[in-house]
């Protein structure tokens, strides 16, 4: 089958931006010794929120890009305030010296999705992928003083190139059996009613390779296992830049595996063939459906005995996968991209603020156990209230976004289940949704806890606020209110 | 955009109480200010609308589309017809002359003034919101909106027990009326498919009597609630321990009214066949049971704000009884003259209570009469409107009930002329005992008139309480459609009436003489206790009823709290969780090769599930 996808120059203008930014922060790192590190970042935070602004406008890109790029911005600004950190564990001394690379590799990587989220064939989500993985490894382990951020940096590279491993051979085998790179309804649609039946085999097999590549970024199961150790180990902003960036990449990734499928679902016309297309594509849904309820027990169960905040984000962030995963199950549904995509914003602006909390906590107390966060609500009562607001948001309490986002996965549940007419087939998972839904009250609100229900110790000062720390949690609880209170208002479930 | 200025209705109040709360919370003459202002602006716009200077309907704006197939979508949208905008009227008069008058009666008194008037603000927001609404929906919002409204300004004086109390007996009881009035709202939705008062009228015939008897009586038991009937009038009388302005405006003249006005409403849209049998003698039945015992109640009552709250009571009883028989223009044009005139009863008891620093005991009054002309004057304008001496405007809408219930059921007639009899005997007790006589107590030697924000509202109300009943007057402002007032004829009702007045304004002479008395003669014995204690029905539901609810509940939840939820949910599901936690960080060691391990295994998992599984294309 001839390939005729064509990519314009000028698709690529933001991911050239972004690119040359970064190489412009490398440079000046070189050649201008006076200069300030750390004010990088906030070159660095700037230049990402524009190509964000400038994504959101273009015909190219989708929202998934939109996220990376608002992600790195807010990483970049996490890393400004984090820089004290930074230097003990870069330099072992006050100096910034050999710090920059922190600031100019998240733009690199983040230039990785945006390329992703336009890839048509599996090259090009294969190089852009590579090129966030490759920036994420050494950001794992910029740390070099820090045992754990290097044994994070380890793990992650050779689990991740694993995982390299198994796209590039899915890749092989869909080329084996389709022919081309391409990813389109047009290959779906030809492999289910053209091509010889034994080659159906091979291009599932084919996919299922994919889709573990894919899991990886995304961080479900049975991928999910580097997680927990990476979150903890990396500096804080990489572990945000891993949670929410690196995770939309995952999401982009499966977006552009899956759609396909619906699309291919959703365009046929009489009766026998949409029966025929359905029976061939009820295997991803149930393989789906079967990891969703998998990732979501791990990701929430495990989370409840966590004492570190970080670890706890980390499973967190397994547990959210797993809610996002359910609007993939809800196959036959055109719009799960954007559904997805509104999921992800409410878990960008509450997992942000509570990697800012995080830092902020760790920069003043020196810990980034959750016990570290006692008596915030006595000493800081506003900090406090707008950690608050992020930590009930990913719980999904009502009037916060995260509820909505919530609502919106059980929604797609349900509908998948009227729409495969197999209600019993995925109770299970609707029931383990419930549970999970409820098991996160329980470990997100140990943080709430902890502030309001717990004494001061003596030594206890309270936190100086850093202004653009307080900026981004102030800004994240009030859009998290306010997107979560007006659909209330409207009607506009 | 011109027709959408009805919306100012709502708008304005709420956006006054979000300021007034929000901002003003330190400058109590702004928010007064800005709160009469509001009131101000609703009464002119509600003037435009009645004159004809304005017109044109407003927008409907859907709120919560429902896309299900003959389900009715949740709408917002205003009702302008006569009905409801002379009832606006009455609600904005009233209201701004309340807010005018708390000027001088909050004057000296130190809680927080902004809070009092953000709360006047929002209760004009809600009751506008019920009169105005065009569908059962939006009352209900208006509906429990007031009931927030008078929670908040019943409890202003949060300090004191007894008005906390007050609030949270008002707040509770009403929670047990709008139950039925939400099953009731559900039940029309179900059997009229629509909640729009504009669309109910069809289809009345096909509906089979009982149900139609069990959506009227669920509705009915909203207007048991709001409008304080038995069994649910407990809360009424000790609402009282509000500022009185708060009484005047909204447990005497307009939001007990409600109930009244949405059974009228109800009765206009659904029809009068609507109404069965037994839903209009249910209904009949509590307005007069009501009107009796209230006004039996209301002998021997000694606080001057309690005599007036039962009077009120009893008065809507009476309304509600021209409801339940089918006289639903008998019922507004009462509820008209009474929202004046009781207001007014009000206003001036509280004008009293203020120059005789704080007292309500009219044993500790007397002899006010010369020391407060102008206040005695108005009050005695307004008990005369009550009583219903020929002339002022309570006559001629309590003789058009009477007529109602002599043409549909005399039982409720001769009722309604007891009670009748007993109202004017309870009032002249009121009005020799307080202005007669010299003074008991010292509060009240001093007492003098209030100022101009206190006169000047209390005047107008006075003039109204006299000439409302007029034809003149009552033709144009009667809240109902097509209202002609046809006079009273010399006939039975009349000389019943007269015959009720005579004996009642005799017996209280007889009794209480020229005010000289210290004490009353009729206490002291069984029946005068009785009725002090309300008929004992307040002690039956704290004792009784609430008692032993309070008793079960407290121990099924103290069992299914230690059994069920801590033993069985709480701790097993922890145990549970626990141990599926600690298999897992058992997975989660750390080390490099089992999680690689993990990996492969997992792939080949996948591949599993979509490969081996895989059906034969």
């Amino acid at each position: 089958m001839e390939t005729s996808i064509i990519y314009n120059w000028s698709q690529f203008t933001a991911e050239f931006t972004l690119v040359g930014l970064a190489s412009i922060i490398l440079m000046a790192d070189c050649f201008l010794k006076k200069m300030p590190k750390s004010y990088y970042a906030l070159l660095g935070a700037a230049g990402a929120i524009v190509a964000a602004c400038f994504m959101h406008n273009d015909e190219y890109h989708n929202q998934f890009s939109v996220i990376a790029a608002v992600a790195t911005g807010l990483t970049l600004l996490l890393a400004y305030d984090y820089r004290k950190v930074t230097c003990e564990a870069v330099s072992g001394t006050d100096s910034e010296e050999g710090s920059s690379e922190l600031y100019a590799l998240p733009l690199i990587a983040c230039a990785g999705i945006c390329a992703l989220t336009q890839a048509k064939d599996i090259i090009m989500l294969f190089v852009s992928l590579e090129v966030v993985t490759l920036s994420s490894y050494v950001l794992a382990g910029y740390f070099r003083r820090n045992q754990g951020s290097i044994e994070a940096g380890v793990k992650y590279l050779i689990l991740g190139a694993m995982s390299t491993g198994l796209l590039v051979f899915g890749a092989a085998w869909y080329y084996g059996t389709t022919g081309t790179f391409e990813l389109s309804a047009q290959v779906v649609q030809l492999m289910f009613f053209v091509a010889e039946p034994a080659m159906g085999v091979g291009f599932f097999l084919g996919l299922g390779l994919l889709l573990c590549g894919a899991l990886f970024k995304a961080g479900s199961a049975p991928m999910h296992i580097w997680i927990p150790d990476v979150y903890q180990g990396a500096p804080t902003p990489v572990s945000a830049f891993l949670a929410v960036a690196s995770k939309a990449a995952g999401f982009a990734v499966l977006c552009l595996l899956i759609l396909p499928f619906t699309a291919v679902l959703t365009a046929q016309s009489d009766i026998a063939t949409v029966e025929y297309v359905q029976s061939c594509t009820l295997t991803i849904v149930q393989c789906l459906a079967v990891l969703t309820g998998i990732t979501l027990l791990i990701g929430n169960l495990g989370a409840i005995g966590q004492t570190n905040a970080k670890r706890l984000l980390g499973y967190s962030s397994i547990g959210q996968a797993g809610f996002i995963m359910v609007f993939l199950v809800n196959m036959t549904d055109t719009e799960s991209q954007l559904h997805i995509a509104n999921y992800l914003t409410a878990y960008m602006l509450a997992t942000m603020a509570a990697f800012y909390a995080i830092a902020m906590v760790r920069t003043q107390r020196g810990s980034e156990e959750i016990s570290a966060f006692r008596a915030l609500g006595k000493t800081n009562p506003t900090t406090a209230f707008l950690i608050t607001v992020a930590f009930a948001s990913l719980a999904g309490v009502p009037l916060t976004y995260g509820f909505i986002a919530k609502f919106e996965s059980f929604c797609a549940i349900i509908a998948a289940m009227q729409s495969w007419g197999m209600l019993l087939w995925l109770t299970p998972l609707l029931v383990i949704m419930i549970l999970c839904a409820t098991a996160g009250f329980y470990y997100y609100f140990k943080v709430i806890r902890e502030m309001y229900w717990e004494k001061p110790q003596p030594t206890d000062a309270p936190l100086q606020v850093p202004v653009v720390t307080a900026g981004v949690l102030a800004g994240c609880a009030i859009l998290l209110v306010v997107l979560g209170t007006w659909p209330l208002l409207t009607g506009n479930l | 955009m011109i027709q959408n200025l009805p919306w100012l209705f709502l708008l304005l109040p709420l956006a006054v109480a979000a300021i007034d709360w929000l901002f003003f919370k330190k400058c109590a003459c702004c928010a007064a200010a800005l709160s009469i202002l509001s009131a101000l602006g609703t009464f002119g716009l509600c003037i435009a609308y009645l004159t004809g200077l304005c017109t044109g309907t407003p927008d409907v704006y859907t709120w919560m589309p429902i896309a299900t197939e003959g389900m009715p979508s949740l709408s917002l949208g205003l009702l302008m017809d006569p009905l409801a905008m002379r009832m606006m009227l009455v609600v904005t008069g009233i209201g701004l002359l309340v807010h005018i008058f708390s000027l001088g009666y909050m004057k000296g008194d130190t809680s927080n003034h902004s809070r009092y008037f953000a709360g006047l603000s929002i209760f004009m927001f809600s009751m506008t919101m019920i009169v105005l609404a065009d569908n059962l929906a939006m009352t209900f919002i208006g509906w429990e909106m007031v009931g927030f409204s008078s929670y908040l300004l019943i409890g202003h004086w949060f300090n004191k027990e007894s008005a906390a109390d007050a609030a949270k007996k008002a707040f509770i009881t009403n929670r047990v009326g709008d139950f039925g009035f939400l099953i009731g709202i559900l039940l029309t939705m179900g059997v009229f498919g629509t909640l729009s008062f504009s669309e109910m009228g069809t289809g009345t015939e096909a509906i089979p009597t009982a149900v139609l008897t069990a959506t009227v009586l669920c509705l009915f038991c909203g207007a048991i609630g709001k409008s304080a009937q038995f069994p649910l009038h407990v809360w009424l009388p000790d609402a009282m321990e509000g500022p009185t302005p708060v009484s005047a405006l909204i447990h005497a003249a307009t939001m007990v009214a409600a109930g009244v006005y949405m059974m009228v409403r109800l009765q206009v849209s659904m029809g009068e066949g609507a109404f069965t049998e037994t839903a209009c003698l249910v209904i009949a039945g509590v307005g007069a049971i009501t009107a009796v015992l209230a006004a039996l109640m209301a002998v021997q009552q000694d606080d001057i704000k309690r005599v007036l709250a039962y009077s009120t009571l009893s008065q809507l009883g009476y309304m509600i009884m021209a409801v339940g028989l089918l006289a639903g223009e008998a019922a507004m044009f009462h509820l008209y003259t009474h929202a004046w005139f009781k207001a007014l009863l009000f206003l001036g008891a509280g004008a009293i209570i203020v120059r005789c620093h704080h007292e309500q005991d009219i044993w500790k009054m007397g002899g006010l009469g010369n020391r407060m002309p102008i206040t005695t004057v108005c009050f005695l304008m307004g008990t005369f409107a009550l009583i219903a001496i020929p002339g002022f405007s309570g006559f001629f809408s309590k003789e058009l009930i009477l007529d109602a219930a002599l043409e549909k059921c005399p039982f409720f007639f001769w009722v309604g002329a007891g009670v009748a009899a007993l109202t004017t005997f309870y009032m002249a007790r009121l009005c020799i005992i307080t202005f007669c006589g010299s003074a008991r107590a010292h509060g009240a030697e001093h007492a003098k008139d209030g100022g101009f924000t206190m006169s000047m509202p209390l005047l107008l109300l006075a003039v109204m309480a006299v000439i409302s009943g007029f034809g003149f007057v009552a033709d144009y402002l009667v809240p109902f459609e097509g209202f002609h007032a046809h006079g009273f004829e010399l006939g039975l009702p009349f000389y019943v009436s007269m015959g009720a007045l005579v004996v009642g304004l005799l017996l209280a002479f007889v009794i209480y003489g020229c005010g000289k008395r210290s004490k009353d003669p009729l206490s002291g014995n069984f029946i005068s206790k009785s009725l002090r204690e309300r008929l004992y029905i307040d002690k039956f539901y704290d004792k009784g009823i609430i008692g032993i609810l309070q008793e079960c509940g407290a121990r099924t939840i103290e069992f299914a709290d230690s059994a069920i939820i801590r033993g069985l949910f709480a701790q097993g599901a922890a145990w549970f969780t626990g141990k599926i936690g600690m298999l897992l960080s058992w997975i989660q060691g750390g080390s490099l090769r089992a999680y690689s391990l993990i990996i492969g295994i997992g792939v080949i998992f996948v591949i599993f599930l979509l490969a081996y599984t895989f059906p034969s294309l």
